[in-house]
């Protein structure tokens, strides 16, 4: 490669190194400009996206425009694990095809104009979960204005649905409100409930965002929360967000008692007067007259220096797994239906009733990796799965029924967190049953409507017919939905699994590829709270470094083009 | 002779991107000079868009300097090209 590189048109000065990044291999390229005078340096090794600024910062001060300093990556052609491996043969034409381009795109190339832009101090944060509440407060404490804009009628995301957290067993609400309540009062905190952003434009600095805020039909100024208008509403409907289904609400509601902010919202589809033009009930009954059959869907424009997405996750449907009858037998549940049953502020008041006769059961089998680490469904480990699992049978063994027994049938338990080895310890100890291994199927009793399945545990060497009254399956995180959709508006990338993709799996985790939009949480990967907290301060303090000189040195053609565009 | 080397950004799934594609063939015999234009599928190689601050395709970077997002007119683009060839003599 030194050899054939020598040949090409401009090339002045050749030489390998091996480790150009170390002191010495600087020091040598820094030698070799002063030696030969040279004006643009090409240097051929891995990922420009973390080394670049190496040689961009150690030829800056002899001189030479950071654009002049380009880095690629041919050890992508050979480097163990990387999906762009090929033969020895292949990898040496490809990189010195990629050298090629690159001298002569150096050579051509001239000096591009920077123009520094006034940045905008506020940030924009889609996504009212954990991650996005932690991301917004911080940065709203550093002094930033946030708007905050959630999908749904209310902050707070799946750990409002949770009931309690591993591994303090927590309880979930009490420990979210003081976030939720902390982000609608906030002086810096633009609350923007039932809203999507629908078009971005611009870049770092000066991004321009349309929210569209969809109609909640109450005036949320005038709202107050009674519940007046839930009490007279007559549509009663199934509740499929809060209670996953197993509970109803009306067609006015407040999504759940500590929702914030505590406004009424009407769901169309299931409202009289929007379905049949009759009722108007909760107008009547309103103190406060704050029902607005008239509101209308409203575009509201931001200008905002940064954004950060969390946009979370949601459960896979095990429906798509026919083997497991979700849907087809009442008696087979999710984890997330489970605690939507636990809680006490749950459709059933904290008693542990099985759908098909509201009965409590006296066996619950959980069924792990329910499409996940599935080469037919997502290939990933969900990574919280095992661990929601062994809350849920602490939950059921310690403070619902204590007689029942509580099967966990898995292919590894996965528990690595601080103190999550204890948590599995103990859950073992108050007599929870694991079997190693996964039914292949699960079938139900037509008169009694238990749940039979078969399951080889090779640690025991036997084949376990169990008849269960209750089955839960432990299902995959997938992306949420739209995540596809954002992503394309945001010009950002997706994973193989179509989560958000960061710039670097290891050491630049929240970055993007859009310099100013930052990830964090469940939208970036499966994850647990801990974890999504703490991807949220680190997407926060991004944005600080960023934001925080009040102007940015951006090139002009970034500046121009997404003007123009 | 003057050189003018283009990077063609493009995915598989592009809508405008055939119509760059095929601008650009039609320029390259129309104009005289040496032009190379590389094609950049943004699936496979997404670090060099990445570096050019890329959100969409078609993009079109020439002589390593990004210039137009979207489907340019063709005199723009020509333009653009014309500048370039003419920069050295």
């Amino acid at each position: 490669m030194v050899e054939s590189s020598g040949k090409l048109e401009g090339v002045v000065f050749v030489t390998d190194n091996k480790f150009s990044c170390s002191e010495e291999g600087q020091i040598a390229i820094q030698n070799a400009i002063k030696d030969n005078n040279l004006d643009r340096i090409v240097v051929v090794a891995c990922d420009p996206s973390l080394h670049l600024m190496t040689f961009q910062r150690c030829t800056k001060h002899l001189g030479i425009d950071p654009a002049f300093v380009d880095l690629i990556d041919i050890r992508k052609w050979t480097m163990f694990g990387s999906p762009s491996k090929v033969d020895k043969d292949q990898a040496l034409d490809n990189s010195k095809r990629l050298i090629e381009q690159a001298v002569k795109r150096m050579r051509l190339k001239r000096i591009i104009p920077k123009i520094t832009v006034e940045v905008n101090s506020s940030v924009l944060v889609i996504g009212g979960g954990v991650a996005g509440l932690e991301a917004s407060l911080d940065l709203a404490d550093k002094g930033y204005k946030v708007h905050l804009v959630e999908r749904l009628p209310t902050i707070g995301g799946k750990m409002a649905l949770l009931y309690k957290v591993f591994p303090t067993n927590d309880c979930a609400p009490c420990i979210l409100a003081p976030k939720t309540a902390y982000a609608n009062i906030h002086p810096n905190i633009n609350l923007l409930t039932n809203s999507e952003a629908t078009n971005v434009e611009g870049h770092i600095g000066n991004f321009s965002v349309v929210v569209n805020r969809n109609p909640r039909y109450v005036d949320e100024k005038k709202c107050t929360g009674c519940g007046l208008c839930i009490e007279k509403c007559p549509a009663k409907v199934v509740d499929n967000e809060y209670s996953r289904g197993l509970g109803e609400r009306k067609a006015i509601y407040i999504p759940y008692d500590q929702a914030i902010p505590r406004k009424a919202v009407i769901d169309v589809q299931n409202c009289l007067y929007f379905q049949k033009g009759v009722c108007r009930l909760c107008e009547k009954v309103c103190p406060a007259s704050a029902i607005d059959f008239k509101q209308r869907p409203k575009a509201i424009e931001l200008k905002v220096g940064a954004i950060i997405v969390a946009t979370g996750f949601d459960e896979y449907n095990p429906a798509q797994k026919i083997e497991y009858g979700y849907e087809r037998y009442g008696n087979v549940i999710t984890q997330f239906q489970l605690a939507r049953l636990l809680d006490i502020d749950g459709p059933t008041r904290g008693k542990l009733l099985r759908p098909t006769d509201r009965k409590e059961p006296r066996s619950v089998v959980m069924i792990q990796c329910v499409g996940s680490r599935d080469e037919n469904a997502n290939g990933y480990c969900s990574s919280v799965c095992c661990m929601y699992a062994l809350k849920h049978a602490q939950i059921i063994k310690e403070m619902v029924l204590p007689d029942t027994q509580v099967y966990i049938s898995y292919i590894d338990m996965r528990t690595t967190g601080k103190g999550f080895e204890e948590y599995y310890k103990r859950t073992r100890e108050i007599g929870v049953n694991f079997i190693h291994g996964r039914p292949a199927e699960v079938i139900e009793d037509d008169k009694t409507k238990n749940l039979i399945l078969k399951v080889e545990d090779p640690d025991i060497g036997a084949l376990l017919r169990l008849e269960v009254d209750l089955v839960v399956l432990s299902c995959a995180t997938i992306p949420s939905k739209g995540t596809k959709q954002l992503a394309e508006l945001l010009g950002i990338n997706l994973d193989g699994n179509g989560f958000f993709k960061e710039v670097h799996p290891k050491l630049r985790l929240v970055e993007t590829n859009v310099r100013g939009i930052y990830i964090c949480g469940s939208a970036q990967g499966p994850k647990d709270i801990p974890d999504s907290i703490v991807q949220a301060k680190a997407a926060a303090s991004c944005v600080d470094s960023e934001l925080r000189k009040g102007e940015i040195q951006l090139p002009e053609f970034i500046v121009k083009t997404k003007k123009t565009n | 002779m003057a050189e003018v080397y283009i990077e063609d950004f493009m995915s598989p799934g592009c809508v405008g991107c055939p119509a760059v594609k095929e601008m650009l063939k039609s320029l390259s015999e129309e104009l005289s000079g040496e032009i190379t234009v590389e094609e950049v599928d943004i699936t496979v190689d997404t670090t060099r868009a990445a570096q050019y601050g890329i959100m969409s395709v078609p993009a079109i970077a020439i002589n390593g300097v990004l210039k137009f997002m979207g489907v340019p007119e063709k005199q723009e683009l020509k333009k653009a090209l014309m500048e370039e060839l003419e920069r050295d003599e």
